[in-house]
């Protein structure tokens, strides 16, 4: 097999960079990958995993899952954590849509029980709005946006979008309580205002999918989930306000960087330490969109249980939410690092919390089997759910994948495939599309992302988390 | 004055090109028009700017940030600019038309301006410009 030079293999699919890779490396790299998605590993990836590993008061390693791919500042599937003291905080572990992340919401509808198929992919479409320049419907005033700001899914609910258990359900009970809102920016406040409630654009679904297989029927049964169920999955994050606060913050970070004499391979690992004023206030206003991101899917699920409601007569009280995860965000969360317990900032850029059974801050009822973990797929291909695991506590940060990753540049993907080629084989599988502008679809298509399949098979053999079920997608409403 | 796109796996990656630093910035702004809405803006409206930096390219990169926040608030999809540079502060004004939604389909969103890969050269000729967009 084929791996670049100077990687050094640690087990089956662990891989370790070694200090030196890159000069400055304070920590090794290590990253998760089989044999069969080693072809797919970018060079740049790997430096970026290294860069990451040069900032100030990182702990244990610099990480990367198998979704690993080259992306700006940390690489995508990327996970490190600083320690409070001597560490930094940088946008660049987290990405311009902070709290991008997945929410699964279950209904008692089995696939023969969805009839009108094509009907509810078109009300859903017109009841989310999508896409470039899709303004929302919801008429926020500034009170409601700090509301959003400070609250998250709690603020959501509160408003009507939703019932309580909703909140419990969701990462950190949808709220990250050091939010603030004197951080964000009146710029970002006006991108976020006309935006709340909408999907956005790329690589972002709301997805009409069914459980094709149970892997694991006692963490299934737990997590509400049959086999045949009917399911839908909504992605997206804290569109403009969150790409608007980590452009504010990445200008005053940069400044801080030199304020701070910290030397950097890459700009856009712009950071400061946690407990500066920069930091601080990077990371009050990191918090407040990641509200905003879980508020705006509180509200988007509320739409989609509403036309559930309106076409197949199911109480709004029966769609039970099974879990929300976060892909771009940092945290501060206790680990064990070097056979001490301490709390450190964990960065994770395309990557997803996974705690193990028995870790704080999981829902009463799923203590015993760990976190929901949600891996989306790409359009037309499946999407997974599996659980957390000590495992993952161990090498991780409690962390795992967050999708497929791509493989082909979208300039390629143009020349080798048209929006209705792609719309028209995913309707003869019996999956149907609707996006605002077939560019949307060849953008996305299937062909150009790893294999999700491959992604979560590595996680699950190296035990970061544990395969529970599979969707098949039915209807994709495209951003 | 041209700009093109260039292979990249996970973004969009631009390469632009123009014979002076103030153009340079202009074709920046309808490359990322281009990604955006699939074509650039037609003149018509226009609105000012000022973006200051402390060097070229982190100038370059506040003026494409707020091409960003104007095109998404104030729904303009740009044209051009006319921009004059001295001291760190970029000052002028932007070019275009009104969003809408039938004629400016074909793109797709643009989260932020990466600062990772951000470069400007000068050769003989050209000034050139390579910028990551997050898509």
């Amino acid at each position: 097999m084929t791996m670049l030079p100077g990687i050094q293999r640690m087990g089956e699919c662990e891989w370790q960079v070694p200090v030196g890779y890159v000069p400055g490396m304070r920590v090794p790299g290590i990253f998760f990958l089989s044999e069969a998605l080693a072809g797919t590993l970018e060079e740049g990836a790997i430096q970026q995993l290294a860069n990451v590993a040069t900032m100030p008061g990182i702990v244990a390693h610099s990480l990367a899952m198998p979704d690993i791919h080259w992306g700006y500042g940390f690489p995508i599937g990327g996970v490190a954590g600083f320690s409070l003291d001597e560490g930094v905080i940088s946008p660049g572990g987290v990405g311009f849509d902070i709290n991008c992340g997945v929410r699964l919401l279950s209904t008692p509808l089995k696939e023969d029980d969805l009839w009108k198929r094509r009907e509810l992919v078109e009300r859903l479409f017109r009841a989310v709005p999508t896409g470039v320049g899709g303004k929302s419907t919801l008429r926020l005033s500034g009170r409601e946006l700090d509301g959003m700001l400070l609250e998250g899914s709690a603020w959501a609910v509160r408003e009507g979008y939703g019932i309580d258990e909703d909140i419990l359900l969701c990462e950190q009970n949808g709220c990250m309580k050091e939010a603030d809102t004197a951080s964000v920016s009146q710029k970002a406040r006006q991108r976020g205002m006309p935006q709340s409630g909408t999907l956005g654009s790329g690589n972002h679904f709301l997805e009409v999918q069914v459980v094709s297989e149970v892997y694991h029927p006692e963490a299934a049964r737990v997590f509400g989930i049959f086999p045949g169920q009917i399911c839908i999955m909504i992605h997206c994050g804290s569109r403009g306000l969150g790409h608007q606060v980590c452009t504010d913050h990445l200008h005053t970070l940069e400044a801080a960087t030199r304020k701070y004499q910290i030397m950097l391979p890459d700009r856009q690992l712009a950071c400061a330490p946690i407990d500066s004023p920069e930091g601080r206030a990077y990371f009050g206003a990191m918090a407040a969109s990641a509200n905003y991101a879980w508020a705006n899917r509180q509200v988007i699920m509320h739409y989609t249980r509403k036309v559930m409601e309106d076409l197949y007569g199911i109480p709004y009280q029966e769609m039970h939410m099974v879990y929300d995860v976060a892909h771009n965000v940092a945290k501060i969360e206790e680990h064990v690092v070097g056979g001490k317990r301490m709390k450190v900032c964990v960065h994770r850029k395309g990557a997803t919390r996974a705690f193990g059974p028995g870790a704080p801050d999981l829902p009463a009822g799923y203590a015993s089997v760990g976190q929901p973990v949600i891996i989306p797929g790409s359009m037309g291909t499946p999407s997974f759910l599996l659980h957390g695991t000590a495992t993952a506590m161990e090498k991780t940060f409690g962390s795992t994948c967050h999708g497929a990753g791509r493989v082909m540049s979208r300039t390629q993907a143009k020349k080798r495939l048209t929006g209705k080629e792609v719309r028209d084989a995913l309707g003869k599988e019996g999956i149907i599309v609707r996006a605002p502008s077939d560019a949307a679809i060849a953008d996305e298509a299937p062909e150009v992302y790893k294999p999700s399949i491959e992604v979560v098979r590595v996680v699950h053999e190296v035990g970061l988390s544990r395969l529970v079920a599979r969707f098949e997608p039915l209807g994709v409403i495209k951003g | 004055m041209s700009f093109e796109e260039l292979e990249h796996t996970a973004d969009v990656k631009m390469r632009v090109r123009a014979a002076t630093l103030e153009d340079l910035f202009s074709e920046a702004g309808r490359a990322l028009m281009q990604v955006m809405y699939g074509r650039p803006g037609k003149d018509g409206q226009t609105r000012r700017i000022t973006v200051r930096g402390h060097d070229l390219e982190s100038l370059m990169h506040a003026f494409l940030s707020e091409l960003l926040f104007i095109t998404e608030v104030d729904g303009l999809v740009i044209s051009g600019a006319d921009v004059r540079i001295h001291q760190g502060i970029l000052d002028g004004e932007v070019r275009g038309e009104p969003f809408s939604i039938d004629a400016h389909n074909e793109g797709r969103g643009v989260k932020g301006i990466s600062y990772s890969g951000l470069s400007i050269v000068h050769d003989q000729e050209y000034y050139i410009l390579d910028v990551i967009f997050d898509v």
